[in-house]
């Protein structure tokens, strides 16, 4: 793999460190990027070439490694731990990513390959995204938009909003809410303990679409001519319909109905909240 | 029972007639379906409800979030079930919703928010402030976080154990931020 | 000018301080002029928020509720169906196919996944790099899709959470307190759904429904612990 490196180190203030580099790329190469704190915004461009800029304190290091299949990006700090480091790079869009840090909120946009996102304190927010997008954060909210593939939404303590989205996806969180529209997807899972849950997308033959919290409320909003075999199961919880739902006593605390002609199936669980079934056009507001 | 009759046009004046006692029958009706029931439990109930929404979202948002809460509670009231009164089930759900909806748009911000504007450098904005409301609009002012756990125990009484557990923190948290409120608040007291 | 004890005065003047600091405080008070004023000024406060006026709306917000409101929808309340007190039995071992994983993650902590039912819920196991990071070579999986009827194995879940949160506990020091706090409080969400699920368990104890419920919250009690002493081990 040839390299042309073009690097350009402006030392702005006695504090601060612009970094500012090109590498020409070949396609299949992939991005790593591992920011301590700050932020990783990552835009897409046309040109088979990658563009670093960061600013950071001069106390911390921005190393940048190129191996056969890679750049590897990633703060290190001259004394401990590094200081927060704010990333603006502009891949290639056939550039899989993968991206990580501790105190780090992560931005991608315009990405048409896989796209990887793990933080700890931070947010994730993600437009496009093909193939595989895994977003993790555990204190920060997840969203993305226009993503098609398998899609892993995780968060502990916040919100996951998705948006456009085509393939399987699952969300999961603990104590926030899980939005979903305009989905398009045969295979759909999720959960949440401490949130409400709303959906609004297709409902695919022969797919399985599950969604479960604790205490909060389930809104599912339907094309009319959905068909599934639908399971509600709670234990304190209610459930409203606006299609008709003639429920058969399943056993325990679970009750199952038919709509169409069954072709897919939906479960619907809540411990407490209320499990509501809706028509389109009509908008999900557990949480809006 | 009273009913309304239809060639009567319903005065604008809002807050008439006496929570309680008539909050029951409208509940029931509204359940049913009868819109003109929840339309006496709106007026009823839309001045403190808005009296909320201005302070936990401010002054511009407060209309609106008042339309939702009232959209919301038609949607919900299957779920009511009278063990509580129907006001403080209907704040409960106001709290919700204003609560839900900031922490969306939190989420979408940047993190500079993380900044505390103090309540000093805010007034230093050149501001209308309505002399008549001089307190009111203090909170107004305050830190977000500050402000809605001052609304929410001094204004509306909620314990700290409810609202650290209504805005997802600890109660230490809680009453961290009441203090701070009330110290910011100090200087707006009316002479 | 503040204090050791101005910060204090909010929790003093709510009653919420115990005996001694109460003492501490009025002691306190008793000489410093400036915390007695500061004191009454948060008395003031206090006393003028409870004496808000009501803020009706400017206009009647009526015309723009109404149109919203979608005629009511037929509500089922789902314990008006449900049979009082008879009880459904449901066969255990066919219904209740247990699928246990078992992954040894680090000098003893053992973590679980648990799969009730024939739904294959995705499980997903310790990164390589993670692994490295641990010191550990590949996780094993001894008894792969083994069917245990009957036992549902909480115990064992109980077991792999009390290893993990004495993980835990020995090092929270190397997190950043913030996250400890965020990641506690999550903590006790899903214990609370593990004891309302338990409870509940308790007069229908073969439900399906609430034994998937609680397998799920303690599968995710264990990832959530997992992950936070990965990120000690990182």
């Amino acid at each position: 793999m040839i390299l042309n490196l073009a690097a350009v180190l402006l030392v702005t203030s006695s504090f601060t460190v612009h970094t500012d580099t090109t590498l020409a790329v070949k396609p299949g190469v992939r991005l790593q990027v591992n920011n301590f704190g700050g932020e990783i915004a990552i835009s897409a461009w046309g040109k088979n070439a990658v563009h670093i800029e960061a600013e950071h304190s001069f106390r911390t290091e921005v190393g940048i490694e190129t191996t056969e299949g890679a750049i590897k990006v990633e703060t290190r700090g001259r004394r401990g731990t590094p200081n927060a480091t704010d990333f603006k790079i502009v891949i290639p869009a056939w550039m899989g990513v993968k991206l990580s840090g501790l105190y780090t909120d992560v931005e991608v946009e315009g990405s048409q390959a896989d796209v990887r996102a793990e933080t700890v304190k931070g947010s994730i927010k993600v437009k496009g995204g093909r193939g595989y997008v895994s977003l993790h954060s555990v204190e920060g909210s997840v969203s993305v938009e226009g993503a098609q593939g398998k899609i892993e939404l995780e968060s502990v303590n916040e919100g996951i909003e998705a948006t456009d989205i085509e393939g399987e996806i699952s969300a999961e969180t603990v104590n926030g809410d899980v939005v979903l529209a305009g989905v398009k997807s045969p295979s759909v899972e999720v959960s949440t303990v401490n949130g409400n849950i709303c959906y609004q997308g297709e409902i695919a033959k022969g797919g399985h679409y599950s969604f479960a919290t604790h205490n909060g409320d389930v809104g599912l909003t339907l094309p009319d001519d959905a068909s599934a075999s639908v399971s509600v199961s709670t234990f304190s919880g209610d459930f409203e319909s606006d299609f008709k739902a003639k429920l058969a006593d399943t056993g325990g605390k679970r009750f199952s109905f038919t709509l169409g002609s069954g072709d897919a199936e939906i479960a619907l669980e809540s411990f407490e909240g209320t499990v509501r079934l809706r028509r389109a056009g009509e908008k999900c507001d557990e949480s809006r | 029972m009273e009913r309304s009759d239809p060639g009567v046009t319903t005065p604008t004046t809002i807050s008439e007639g006496v929570p309680g006692a008539d909050d029951r029958d409208d509940v029931a009706r509204a359940r049913a379906g009868d819109a003109r029931a929840f339309e006496r439990l709106y007026r009823r109930h839309a001045a403190r409800v808005h009296g909320l929404a201005r302070r936990m979202m401010g002054p511009g948002p407060a209309d609106e979030a008042t339309q939702d809460v009232f959209v919301r509670a038609w949607e919900k009231l299957g779920t009511f079930r009278g063990e509580a009164a129907f006001g403080t089930w209907l704040h409960r759900l106001a709290i919700n919703l204003m609560l839900t909806r900031r922490a969306w748009l939190g989420g979408q911000r940047r993190r500079l928010d993380d900044r505390e504007e103090t309540l000093a450098a805010q007034t230093a904005r050149p501001a209308m402030t309505d002399l008549g409301m001089d307190f009111d609009g203090a909170i107004g002012r305050l830190p977000e976080g500050a402000r809605q756990v001052f609304v929410l125990h001094d204004v509306e009484g909620y314990k700290h154990g409810e609202i650290a557990a209504m805005l997802k923190v600890t109660s230490g948290t809680t009453k961290a931020q009441l203090h701070r409120a009330r110290m910011l608040l100090r200087r707006h007291l009316e002479a | 000018m503040t204090h050791e004890w101005t910060d204090r005065l909010s929790e003093y003047l709510d009653g919420e301080l115990e005996a001694r600091e109460r003492a501490r405080v009025e002691a306190h008070l008793a000489g410093c002029a400036e915390c007695a004023r500061t004191l009454a000024e948060l008395k003031a406060v206090v006393a003028r928020a409870s004496r808000l006026p009501e803020y009706p709306p400017e206009a009647d917000l009526w015309p723009g509720i109404e149109p919203r409101l979608a005629p009511r929808r037929r509500v089922i309340d789902l314990r008006a169906l449900r049979p009082g007190g008879r009880r459904v039995t449901v066969p255990v071992p066919q219904v209740l196919a247990v699928v246990l994983v078992l992954m040894l993650l680090s000098a003893g902590a053992v973590w679980l996944a648990l799969e009730p039912w024939t739904t294959l819920r995705a499980v997903p196991g310790p990164e390589p790099a993670a692994n490295a990071a641990l010191g550990t070579s590949d996780a094993t999986v001894p008894e792969a899709a083994g069917v245990v009827a009957a036992d549902f194995g909480f115990s064992r879940y109980d077991a792999a959470i009390a290893d993990l949160e004495r993980t835990l506990e020995q090092h929270r020091g190397q997190l950043d307190p913030a996250t400890v706090r965020v990641v506690e409080l999550n903590l006790r969400l899903i214990d609370r759904a593990i004891a309302q699920a338990r409870r509940a368990l308790e007069s229908d104890p073969a439900n399906p429904y609430l034994n998937n419920h609680l397998a799920d919250q303690m599968r995710l009690k264990v990832d959530v612990l997992r992950q936070i002493t990965a990120l000690i081990h990182a």
